[in-house]
């Protein structure tokens, strides 16, 4: 879809939104609150109330999941009582050894925002925005969400994005690959602080392999800044189909927000995106989702009439599609999708 | 002609056709059903991907319709096939999705898991005090999970643990302000101090599906989480469901043919299990997350044992790339012969996973394999080697496959409708893979049972002695009934009440023919893989190619 769509920023529960509806918000904009559990702490009750474990029911004053804040009394007797240490969330209250179990608050933290629009509704765990830009909708992704400025890192759509090739012009910035990255390669651009890369394909392994660098990463805590990665084709080595490369090429330096949990990618102040429509009719350009053609793009020549078998063995209705490479080959209709050029491009 | 019927046949005097639809999330199946010469056949089919528009699904099936329809309809075909009545069903529109929390991740854990995800629910965050996360992280995970409702397990029936309460405080917690549904199954004795964690009427109280450590009781639990997912996820229209109808529509063909009958759906999200008997006694296992784009497939080391589950030189990463693929695009086909065979290795272990433990599925007398991958394999060995490698059935077994996607769209007419829509088309519903008789135990290369099979009008074939990991094919058409003597060799089994040595056993010849399958269940492969290959290719040979001098064998 292109030109305006509503997309909801997710909030883990217990955020604080801090924007109204009606509101137009910056990519870079806090939108919400949120303050993350830490190791819960045990507070004795029974010991100091003089009470045996398994009866302090009655002095007890909170249950699990009250939110308290520092100082709040837990549990007392007349003139005893029992105070939260620090502002948390109660987790249990254990009969075993009386005691209360308490998970401190950490320090506020932002919510970003990450997109550019106006605020529509706040819902219930989320807030929607209406975002004025052209949308991208790729097959996966992974990684946060971040924003940046579009810049193209390959000559051609079916160039593999070389670690070499990242330096720190690309800082900040989102992006744009070709046909794969290795896990060495996306390392790189997150070390040297890219926002977040768009790619035509990836290898399953190279992506495994990257996901568990930062993992261990994030374990021995050093790892800051977000990065996301959204592939639009495929897995395995593909090229992106070279009108949305094309396209992606006309608007670099324009601000995006790439979302690759969701598979996202908005551009503002862009044109319309090409789009692409299933069952192609003859002489439309198409992209191939599957080996051995996937990611090429190509011509439809001619529907071929009724059932035909593909190399799979699989009946199916076939396209006779003219390769940009010249190679003339039936496809599964299936397997294809038109590509239309946007109307202002 | 009753009212029922007229669900199939209520089309104007003058078409006398309906239309049968099942949306799936990546394949919409389409079948013409018409009156021919008295009888209601079905006349076309076609499929197509669901993304596409449901015009050009009926000008395929109204193509497929010139020729056999009267030629002074051709030219309205398209008009008649648009305005006809329409018998529809459709994957739910979403999985409802729910939030675990379990003392133990193997007892209470497991036991609650495998009730959500046998009815339908998507198990979307799971703690459990055991999963050796700190308490901080569990809570922010609970937190940050997008679920419509929380279940909460643990501790046995005479237990009154604190463990289980820490995990209810930790979802009262990460629950917050939320409206959303708890569900608590864990010891009765526990009831009332989780109730009291709660706002009012929020909590309920359902059996342990852990009652005891060596004791599993959940059933009460799925029944209740069935009936909540359609409550919360997809209100009204509960037959529509291509889960649903499909189960009612088996329920129908086990209680109308006398049989014990068990089907398979394997769909690009769901996968559904029947299992279904001559009473009319159902047993459902629904997995929303069961199908060949199941997160499952793209775990570390599932693209391996897939990779060594075939034939075909293809390494685990290209595996892996193929089945992220097909996750990403379920609507396109294999085009390639390695992708097939990654497609259909994928298929197996997941008929494997449904299948599970259920011991049930030994000695029943059909076994129905559907969707668009086992029901629209390549051929009907195709579909004939994913049913008897994933799902092992012991015994002598008929295997069919519904090839139009018909059973779905069946099973959404009314209750009174059922019996009659399905017994109308009965004929065209299921097209007959053959037989097989698959053993359990025994030795490699060492004999496991011998089988004679009288063929009325044709000399007997055998005895033939079939070996440990042999697969071997017998000739037998369509409609052919045979007749076999098998004699089994000691510490051999083809379960359930066959436990004498000798037995008899009447079997129907199918696209297939009938198998002779000693390859023990589990299947067991070879650990060097030139073996692996050999062996795979072999018993892929073996039921592929049509058989000679009556028979054709594979160690």
């Amino acid at each position: 879809m292109n030109g305006v769509a509503i997309h909801r920023i997710r909030l883990q529960r217990g955020s604080a939104v801090t924007v109204r509806v009606g509101a137009q918000i910056r990519p870079d904009e806090v939108i919400a609150l949120r303050r993350q559990p830490l190791d819960p702490v045990r507070i004795p009750v029974a010991r100091p109330l003089r009470r045996a474990p398994d009866d302090i029911d009655d002095v007890v004053q909170v249950r699990a999941g009250s939110r308290v804040v520092a100082g709040e009394r837990l549990a007392g007797t007349g003139t005893q009582e029992v105070t939260a240490p620090v502002g948390g969330v109660v987790l249990a209250v254990s009969h075993l050894d009386g005691t209360i179990l308490l998970a401190p608050l950490g320090a506020e933290e932002p919510v970003i925002s990450h997109v550019r629009g106006k605020v529509r509704a706040i819902e219930e765990g989320a807030v929607a925005v209406e975002v004025p830009a052209a949308r991208v909708r790729g097959v996966g992704g992974t990684g946060d969400a971040v924003h940046g400025e579009l810049a193209i890192g390959v000559q051609n759509p079916e160039d593999e994005l070389r670690a070499a090739a990242i330096d720190v012009g690309a800082t900040g910035r989102i992006l744009v690959g070709g046909s794969r990255a290795s896990a060495e390669a996306l390392t790189r651009a997150r070390a040297m602080g890219v926002a977040g890369i768009v790619l035509g394909g990836v290898l399953d392994k190279e992506l495994r392999d990257f996901e568990s660098i930062q993992r261990r990463r994030r374990e021995a805590g050093g790892m800051t800044g977000s990065f996301g990665l959204l592939l639009v084709e495929g897995f395995g080595k593909v090229g992106i189909d070279p009108q949305l490369f094309g396209w992606l090429r006309s608007h670099a330096g324009r601000m995006a927000s790439l979302f690759g949990a969701d598979g996202l990618l908005y551009v503002y102040d862009a044109g319309t995106a090409p789009i692409r429509r299933p069952l192609p009719r003859v002489g439309e350009r198409i992209v191939a989702h599957r080996r051995p053609y996937q990611g090429r793009g190509g011509v439809v020549v001619a529907l071929l009439d009724g059932m035909h078998a593909a190399a799979s063995g699989i009946p199916t209705r076939m396209a006779l599609v003219r390769f940009e490479d010249g190679r003339l080959a039936p496809v599964p209709l299936a397997n294809i999708e038109a590509t239309l050029a946007a109307p202002d491009h | 002609m009753n009212a029922g019927a007229q669900a199939i046949a209520s089309s104007r005097s003058t078409t006398e056709v309906s239309l049968l639809l099942d949306i799936g999330s990546a394949w919409t199946k389409g079948i013409v059903v018409g009156r021919s010469v008295g009888r209601w056949r079905i006349a076309a089919q076609a499929a197509q991907p669901s993304s596409w528009d449901e015009t050009d699904l009926i000008q395929t099936l109204a193509a497929r319709l010139v020729g056999a329809a009267d030629q002074r309809l051709t030219e309205r075909l398209v008009t008649i096939l648009g305005d006809a009545p329409r018998i529809t069903c459709h994957t739910p529109a979403r999985p409802g999705r729910i939030a675990l929390a379990a003392v133990s991740a193997d007892l209470s854990g497991r036991a609650a898991r495998r009730a959500a995800e046998s009815a339908g629910w998507v198990v979307a965050e799971t703690a459990t005090l055991d999963d050796e996360r700190p308490a901080a992280e569990r809570l922010a995970a609970l937190q940050s999970a997008d679920v419509d409702a929380w279940l909460l397990a643990g501790g046995f029936d005479d237990e009154t643990g604190e463990a289980a309460l820490e995990m209810a405080g930790l979802v009262a917690a990460a629950r917050g302000a939320s409206q959303t549904p708890v569900l608590w199954a864990g010891s009765p004795l526990l009831t009332d101090r989780v109730v009291n964690l709660f706002e009012p009427r929020m909590v309920r109280a359902l059996p342990n599906p852990r009652p005891a450590v060596d004791r599993e009781n959940p059933l009460p639990l799925r029944r209740y989480l069935e009936a909540l997912l359609e409550r919360l996820v997809e209100p009204g229209g509960r037959r529509q469901l291509a889960p649903v109808g499909f189960s009612r529509a088996v329920m129908q063909l086990a209680r109308g043919g006398g049989r014990r009958i068990s089907a398979i759906d394997l769909g690009a999200r769901y996968a559904t299990l029947v299992l279904a008997d001559a009473t009319g006694r159902s047993e459902s296992r629904v997995l929303a997350s069961g199908g060949l784009t199941s997160p499952t497939l793209t775990t570390p080391g599932t693209p391996a044992r897939i990779a060594h589950s075939i034939d075909l030189p293809v390494d685990e990463l290209a595996v892996a790339d193929a089945l992220q693929n097909l996750r990403a695009r379920p609507g396109a086909l294999p085009q390639t012969e390695e992708e097939l065979a990654i497609v259909h290795g994928a298929a197996r272990m997941l008929l494997e996973q449904l299948v599970g433990d259920e011991s049930a599925f030994d000695s029943i007398d059909l076994l129905i394999g559907a969707g668009r991958t086992i029901a629209a394999a390549p051929t009907p060995a195709h579909a004939m080697s994913m049913l008897l490698d994933g799902a092992r059935p012991l015994g002598v077994t008929q295997l069919a496959i519904d090839p139009a996607g018909a059973l779905g769209p069946l099973g959404a007419l009314e209750d009174q409708e059922i019996g009659e829509g399905v017994a109308m088309l009965r004929d065209d519903l299921l097209a007959p893979l053959g037989a097989a008789v698959v053993c359990r135990g025994g030795r490699s290369g060492q004999a496991a049972f011998r089988v004679t099979v009288h063929r009325a009008g044709w000399p007997s074939i055998g005895p033939i002695e079939v070996r440990g990991g042999q697969l071997q094919l017998i000739p037998l058409g369509r409609g052919q009934v045979a007749e076999l003597d098998i004699e089994l060799e000691p510490g051999i089994s083809i379960g359930g009440a066959r436990r004498a040595r000798r037995s008899r056993a009447s079997v129907l010849g199918g696209a297939v023919g009938l198998v002779l399958d000693a390859r023990d269940v589990p299947l067991l492969l070879p650990r060097r893989t030139d073996d692996r290959r050999t062996i795979l290719a072999a018993w892929r040979d073996a039921l592929q190619h049509e058989p000679h001098l009556g028979t054709r064998e594979a160690t």
